[in-house]
């Protein structure tokens, strides 16, 4: 593909390898300190898309933790937002290839 | 359940990164019992870089650049910095660094670097655990006699050793929690991080060549700087590999979400720049990658050893934030004075804190702490002069293009337009301001 138009980060995260762990998310936003904070700043920091406002009620949020890069960002932008992340199981999670 | 069956280890290193294995490779071959668990299905499964710091590397492995993974030598370096439309570069290089020891900088993939790392490590007598999770350490003792002796893995699984190396990087939860755990003191100000986006994008190793005037055996490592970063404190980077070029950008977190731009709008905007477009005309994405840099510097480190353990790497803080960005060659020298430290304190059969802080003080007497120290502004200064990434460096490129702009006008007319433009909108006193404490940044 050229990059004469943007990819969407959808599509760019297709080119990423992971394993993911469908079972046990390790990413979670407590619901109550999400909207406590009323910041949403996860919704633009996550480089992988993670939290995105919930499609029922734009004041919660929806996590998509098979996404993620395990960069640790979200902990350091938005603890008042309630992030609590823990490391996915061992061998799980991103892969990379190049690094 | 526990690993009674098994030798009894003398260190265990948590991370398998530079300073990790590093820490491993030096106990191993002082015939040392080490283990290494790292989380990933392999080391470097986790991890993002761009460039290779070998100082250090060449120390341990002196035959390094004929047998690592390495994509290219840093043969010349450009700084351009961006306006709407105009660019200014500074490119310098030396034939030297076409050469061995390549001026010890090598663009590398880091998931392929650390995995060939780790095989060393292994080579020379180091156990390592890949794919386990260390949750969290064991301890022993309370209050004041509480003391690091294990590491518990996910699972419940445990071990045990006398010394645990914390080399977890710069998400180091493990890190996190000891520190809570054995009331290690944090630094003199917070850790300020940065999160750093990058493609990888595959062009033929021909089009590389020609495009950035390479010889076969070269590489080149650009920095960006300037309008496509939007005032947040951050810039961009392409470094070439062999068949493919790293992309991205790195910026503190913080002044990322004041600017409520998000990481893939701020690359976008990067590559969408005439002077970065033509670099990666054509070509495609191999794999998109995020990681965090801690960038806070000297005065957020805190305290690096505890009873049975140290911190060592990015978990430790150890990157000189400025315009060297080294991390690597810092990462493997605190791993490797970790290590000696652990050799120590094993021969002595002292384990204890007081034993431990001979680590701090290796790391003092050395050049890690000595550049972290002459570089401990820079974060304050950045985020003191917002211009010096933005504003400035917009009007040195445009002043630079105002001045050779061709017209019937005289020159004499030109220029004085083109020095009106420039202080046009410039804050003079405060600029000056600027520029003084920006001799701090190099």
């Amino acid at each position: 593909m050229s990059n004469d138009e943007s990819m969407p980060l959808t599509d760019k995260l297709y080119r990423t390898r992971y394993e993911p762990d469908a079972a046990h998310p390790h990413v979670r936003v407590d619901a109550e300190a999400y909207r406590r904070a009323g910041t949403k700043k996860l919704l633009k920091i996550c480089p992988a898309e993670v939290y995105k406002p919930a499609p029922n009620d734009p004041e919660a949020v929806q996590t998509s933790h098979e996404n993620c890069l395990e960069c640790g960002t979200c902990r350091q932008a938005a603890p008042e937002e309630g992030v609590e992340w823990t490391m996915p199981d061992g061998g799980k999670g991103v892969k990379y290839r190049y690094g | 359940m526990s690993s009674d069956d098994t030798v009894p280890m003398d260190a265990i290193v948590v991370g398998g990164g530079p300073a990790g294995l590093t820490a491993a490779l030096v106990l191993a071959r002082a015939g040392r019992q080490v283990m290494v668990v790292e989380r990933g299905e392999y080391c470097g499964a986790k991890n993002v870089g761009g460039l290779l710091y070998g100082s250090v590397l060449a120390r341990l492995m002196p035959e390094y650049v004929r047998e690592a993974p390495l994509e290219r030598p840093v043969s010349r370096r450009r700084l351009t910095f961006l306006a709407d439309t105009e660019e200014i570069a500074l490119e310098f290089g030396a034939a030297a660094w076409s050469e061995p020891p390549f001026n010890h900088t090598h663009v590398v993939h880091r998931s392929q670097f650390d995995r060939w790392y780790a095989k060393q490590a292994e080579d020379a007598g180091a156990n390592l655990i890949e794919g386990m999770v260390v949750d969290a350490l064991l301890y022993e003792g309370d209050r004041a006699s509480k003391r690091a002796v294990g590491v518990r893995l996910r699972g419940d699984e445990e071990f045990r050793a006398p010394i645990v190396i914390l080399a977890d990087g710069a998400n180091c939860l493990v890190s996190e929690s000891a520190r809570l755990a054995l009331g290690l003191r944090p630094g003199r100000v917070r850790q300020e991080y940065a999160i750093g986006v990058k493609e990888i994008l595959g062009l033929p190793r021909g089009t590389i060549e020609d495009r950035f005037q390479l010889e076969p055996h070269q590489g080149m490592a650009l920095d960006f700087f300037g309008v496509p970063f939007r005032g947040l404190i951050g810039a961009g980077f392409i470094y070439t590999a062999r068949e493919s070029l790293h992309l991205g950008f790195a910026a503190r977190i913080e002044s990322l979400a004041r600017s409520g731009l998000t990481p893939n709008e701020v690359i976008e905007g990067f590559k969408a720049h005439p002077a970065v477009r033509r670099l990666i005309r054509g070509a495609e994405l191999l794999e998109y990658s995020a990681h965090m840099i801690p960038e806070g510097g000297y005065d957020a480190i805190g305290d690096l050893h505890g009873p049975g353990v140290m911190i060592a790497g990015d978990a430790a803080g150890l990157v000189n934030f400025s315009l060297y960005k080294e991390g690597t060659n810092l990462a493997m020298e605190s791993g490797a004075m970790a290590a000696e430290t652990a050799l120590e304190a094993l021969k002595a059969g002292d384990t204890s804190a007081a034993r431990l802080a001979a680590y701090r003080r290796r790391l003092e007497d050395s050049w890690v702490m000595s550049d972290l120290r002459r570089y401990r502004h820079v974060g304050e200064v950045l985020a003191g002069s917002p211009d010096l990434l933005d504003l400035y460096p917009r009007k040195a490129a445009k002043l630079l293009t105002d001045y050779f702009a061709v017209s019937c006008r005289s020159k004499s007319e030109v220029q004085r337009e083109a020095w009106r433009a420039f202080w046009r909108g410039l804050p003079k006193l405060r600029a000056a301001r600027d520029l003084w404490r920006a001799r701090r940044l190099v």
